[in-house]
C-alpha cells in the first residue's frame, strides 16, 4: 500500500517534469544538436508568396543538393494571413524562421531582431533604390526578393483583332484612348475589361496610383502622404485622385461583371481572360502562373499603364508602378550563428548560382532585383515590366503604406465600385482613414 | 491536529488526481488570460522587445472607435436572429423526431451532420452555393432574387451568415432537445392526457417546464457561439462586401493583427469577454430559476 502511494507520487512528479521540460527554450536544443550531428544545419524559410510555394520547395531541394550539410524547410504563410501575423506568432512561440519573407512596410518593426546584411556581396549587385525600404538606421536588413509591377494586363491577340491589324500599346495614353479601346473591343464581339473587386487590389494597388502619380520625386510623394495624415489634402479637389477615379468610372462602365460588380473573385480574372470574355484585367505580374495555366498557348499578354487624364504628357499616363514587394529578413535572435551563416549562403546561392538563378527566374517567375542575373524570363508579363524598367517608365510602387491601408480603403473603393458612394464620399472616407493614422 | 492532517490528506489526493489538470489549466488558460489583460494597459505591438505602460489609453481608444460599436451592434443583431432561429428550428426538429415517425434515426443523423463539418469548409461550400450555384439557377430559371450573388449585397450577405450558422448549429441543439424530450416523465404526460389537456396545453404546461434544463444549455451555447463566431464569417464573407458583415471577433482580430493596434484590439477583446460573460450569467441565472422538479 505504502509502495503504491509513493509510486503514484513518483509518477505525478515525473509527468509534471516531463510537461515542464516541453517549455524549455528550443534554441538551446538546436545548438546542441548542431554540435552532435556534425554541422548538419537546419534553416527555415517563411514564404508569404503562396503562389510559388511548390517552386520554392523545389528550389530549396536544389540548394540542399549543392549543400549537403544544410537542410532548408519552406513554411508557407496561410493565404489571407499577412506575413506579419505569421511571423509575429512564430516569434512569440520561440520558433522564428531563419529567413522571413516580409512586406516592405513591416521590415522596420523587426529592426531589433533582424541581422545586419550591409556587408553581403549581393548589395553591390542590386538595382538602384531596390534597397530603399530595407534600410533601417543606415543598415540594410532586407534581401530584395521579388520585383513586381501592375497595370492593365491585356491580351494582344484580341486587341490586334479589334484594331484590325497590329495593336500599338504606346498609342493608348489617355482616358479617351482607353475608352475607345474598350469600345473597339466590344465592337469586335469580345468583352472589354474585368474589374476584380478584391479589397487588396482596389485599395492596395489601384488607389495608391493616385499617390504615386503626384510627383516624380519620391520625397514629394512622401510629403503628400504626410499631408494626408495631417488632414491638409482635399482629395476631392486633387487632380490625380479625381482623374484616377474618372478612369475607374470608365472601367465600371465597361466592366463585364457590372451587373454585380462585387461578386467576382480573383480566379474570375484569369478565367475571363482565357475564355476571351474579357481582354483587359487590372492586375500585376504575379497573376501570370494563373493566366498561363488557363491560356497556355497565348504568350501575347503585356501591360498597359492606367491613364489618369486626357493629357498624354501627364506623369503616370505612360508609366506603370514597379517596385520590390517582398524582402527576406534574417533573424539573429532565435537562430544560431551557424543557421545565420547557412541562410546567408542560401541567399547568395539564389543570386549567384546558375541553378539558383534559373529557379528564381524561370520556375518561380520572379523578377529579380539584381543586375548580375541576365537570364531572360519566359514570362511575357515580366518581360513587359522589364521593358518599362529599361525605358525608365516606372512609377513608385507604394509599398510602405500602413498595414491596414488596403483593407480599410479597399472597403471604401468597393462601395464606390458598387455605386454606394460617389467620388466625394470616397474622398471623404479615405481622408478620414488617413487622419486616424499616427 | 487531526484537522490539519485531514487537510494535508485532502491536498495530497487533490494533487495526485487533479494536479496535472490544474497545472495545465493554469498555464494555458489562466496565465494567458491574465497576461492578456495586462497587455491592454501597454503599448505592445505584437513583436517589439519592449513596451510601455499606457494606463487606460487603449480602453479610451476602444470606446471612441465608432466602427467597433457598429460591429458590436451588428453582432447583437446576428446573435438575436441566430439564437431565435436555431432554437426554434432545433426544438421543432426534436419534437418531430421524437414523435415516433418513420426513419427518425436517419433524420437525426442527417440533421446533426453539418455540425461535424468545420466552419471554414462549411463557409467555402456555402460561398460556392451563394455565389455560383444559386446565381446559375437564378439566371436560368429567371428568379430575380438569386440572379446576383447574395454575397455581393450587404443586407443579403448578413442573412447568408445567419442562414449558414443556423444550418450548422440547429442539428447540435436538436440532439440536446431530443435528450430533453426523452426525459419528460411519461406519467406526467399521461396524467395530463387523462385531465383532458390538448397537445398545445401539454406542450406549454408540461413539456416545456420539464425541458428548461435543455433550453438553458441550448440558449447558453447558441449565445456564446453567436458572439464568438469567426470561422464562418471568415470563410463565407470575409467581412465583405466593404466590411458590412464584419462581426465583432473578426473586427477585434483585424484591429490587433491587421491594423497592428495590439493593445486596442486586446482591450476590445476584453470588453467583448465581459459582455459575453455578463449576458451568459444573466441568462443562466434566469433560466435556472425557471427550472421545476417533476
Amino acid at each position: 500500500m505504502k509502495f503504491k502511494k509513493t509510486f503514484t507520487v513518483f509518477l505525478t512528479v515525473l509527468i509534471m517534469t516531463l510537461s515542464l521540460s516541453g517549455c524549455s527554450k528550443s534554441s538551446t536544443t538546436n545548438n546542441s544538436q548542431t554540435q552532435t550531428e556534425k554541422k548538419q544545419v537546419k534553416i527555415t524559410v517563411m514564404n508569404s508568396k503562396g503562389e510559388i510555394q511548390t517552386q520554392l520547395e523545389k528550389m530549396a531541394k536544389a540548394f540542399m543538393n549543392d549543400n549537403k550539410d544544410i537542410t532548408v524547410e519552406v513554411i508557407p504563410a496561410p493565404a489571407g494571413q499577412s506575413p506579419f501575423e505569421k511571423v509575429s506568432s512564430l516569434y512569440s512561440s520561440g520558433n522564428a524562421p531563419t529567413l522571413s519573407m516580409l512586406d516592405p512596410g513591416d521590415i522596420v518593426k523587426f529592426k531589433d531582431k533582424a541581422a545586419d546584411l550591409s556587408s553581403e556581396k549581393w548589395i553591390n549587385d542590386s538595382f538602384d533604390r531596390s534597397l530603399d525600404s530595407a534600410k533601417v538606421d543606415g543598415k540594410v536588413i532586407g534581401f530584395p526578393f521579388a520585383v513586381e509591377g501592375y497595370g492593365f494586363i491585356y491580351n494582344k491577340e484580341l486587341l490586334d483583332k479589334a484594331y484590325g491589324g497590329n495593336f500599338d500599346a504606346s498609342a493608348v495614353k489617355t482616358q479617351k484612348d482607353l475608352e475607345e479601346m474598350f469600345k473597339k473591343l466590344e465592337a469586335s464581339g469580345v468583352g472589354s475589361i474585368i474589374v476584380s473587386p478584391m479589397d487588396w487590389s482596389l485599395g492596395g494597388h489601384f488607389l495608391p496610383l493616385s499617390y504615386s502619380t503626384q510627383s516624380k520625386s519620391s520625397d514629394d510623394v512622401n510629403k503628400f502622404i504626410e499631408d494626408l495624415k495631417a488632414g491638409k489634402v482635399e482629395l476631392a479637389q486633387n487632380k490625380q485622385f479625381k482623374g484616377l477615379m474618372a478612369t475607374l468610372d470608365i472601367m465600371k462602365k465597361h466592366n463585364i461583371s457590372k451587373s454585380s460588380p462585387l461578386s467576382g473573385t480573383y480566379e474570375n480574372g484569369p478565367e475571363a481572360l482565357a475564355t476571351k470574355k474579357a481582354a483587359v484585367w487590372f492586375m500585376g505580374n504575379w497573376a501570370w502562373p494563373q493566366i498561363h495555366e488557363l491560356d497556355a498557348e497565348n504568350n501575347s499578354y503585356a501591360f498597359l499603364p492606367v491613364p489618369i487624364s486626357n493629357d498624354a504628357a501627364d506623369y503616370g499616363n505612360s508609366e506603370i508602378p514597379v517596385g520590390v514587394t517582398k524582402y527576406f529578413i534574417l533573424d539573429k535572435e532565435q537562430n544560431s550563428q551557424e543557421q545565420q551563416a547557412a541562410a546567408k549562403k542560401f541567399l547568395e546561392w539564389i543570386v549567384y548560382n546558375q541553378t539558383g538563378q534559373d529557379y528564381l527566374v524561370n520556375k518561380a517567375n520572379v523578377i529579380p532585383a539584381f543586375k548580375n542575373i541576365t537570364i531572360e524570363s519566359q514570362d511575357p508579363l515580366a518581360k513587359s515590366i522589364k521593358k518599362y524598367m529599361s525605358k525608365g517608365k516606372t512609377l513608385q510602387f507604394m509599398v510602405t503604406l500602413p498595414s491596414d491601408h488596403w483593407s480599410k480603403n479597399g472597403a471604401s473603393m468597393q462601395k464606390f465600385l458598387d455605386n454606394k458612394i460617389d467620388v466625394n464620399g470616397l474622398a471623404k472616407e479615405i481622408q478620414e482613414y488617413w487622419k486616424n493614422i499616427k | 491536529m487531526r484537522e490539519e492532517s485531514r487537510f494535508i490528506d485532502k491536498l495530497k489526493t487533490y494533487i495526485v488526481y487533479a494536479g496535472p489538470t490544474t497545472f495545465v489549466f493554469f498555464t494555458v488558460i489562466i496565465l494567458p488570460f491574465l497576461f492578456g489583460i495586462y497587455l491592454t494597459f501597454t503599448s505592445y505591438d505584437g513583436i517589439s522587445n519592449s513596451h510601455n505602460l499606457v494606463g487606460f489609453a487603449n480602453y479610451i481608444e476602444a470606446f471612441k472607435d465608432t466602427k467597433f460599436l457598429a460591429s458590436f451592434l451588428l453582432t447583437l443583431k446576428y446573435v438575436l436572429y441566430t439564437v431565435v432561429f436555431t432554437n426554434v428550428i432545433a426544438f421543432l426538429f426534436a419534437y418531430i423526431l421524437t414523435s415516433g415517425m418513420k426513419g427518425q434515426n436517419f433524420f437525426r443523423a442527417g440533421f446533426f451532420t453539418p455540425n461535424l463539418i468545420g466552419g471554414i469548409i462549411l463557409g467555402f461550400i456555402w460561398q460556392f452555393i451563394f455565389s455560383k450555384l444559386l446565381v446559375y439557377i437564378g439566371n436560368n430559371f429567371n428568379i430575380p432574387i438569386f440572379s446576383t450573388s447574395w454575397l455581393a449585397d450587404p443586407v443579403r450577405a448578413f442573412w447568408t451568415l445567419v442562414i449558414v450558422s443556423v444550418w450548422q448549429n440547429s442539428g447540435y441543439m436538436m440532439v440536446i432537445y431530443i435528450a430533453g424530450f426523452m426525459n419528460v416523465p411519461k406519467d406526467l404526460l399521461e396524467a395530463a392526457n387523462i385531465d383532458g389537456a390538448n397537445a398545445w396545453r401539454r406542450m406549454v404546461n408540461v413539456i416545456i417546464p420539464m425541458m428548461i434544463p435543455s433550453i438553458t444549455i441550448c440558449l447558453f451555447l447558441t449565445l456564446q457561439r453567436g458572439f464568438m463566431v469567426y470561422d464562418v464569417n471568415l470563410a463565407l464573407t470575409k467581412g465583405g462586401p466593404f466590411k458590412s458583415t464584419e462581426l465583432i471577433s473578426m473586427y477585434v482580430y483585424n484591429q490587433a493583427f491587421l491594423s497592428q493596434k495590439y493593445g486596442v484590439g486586446q482591450a476590445q477583446a476584453f470588453v467583448l469577454f465581459l459582455v459575453v460573460a455578463l449576458v451568459s450569467v444573466i441568462q443562466v441565472y434566469f433560466s435556472k430559476k425557471m427550472e421545476v422538479e417533476a
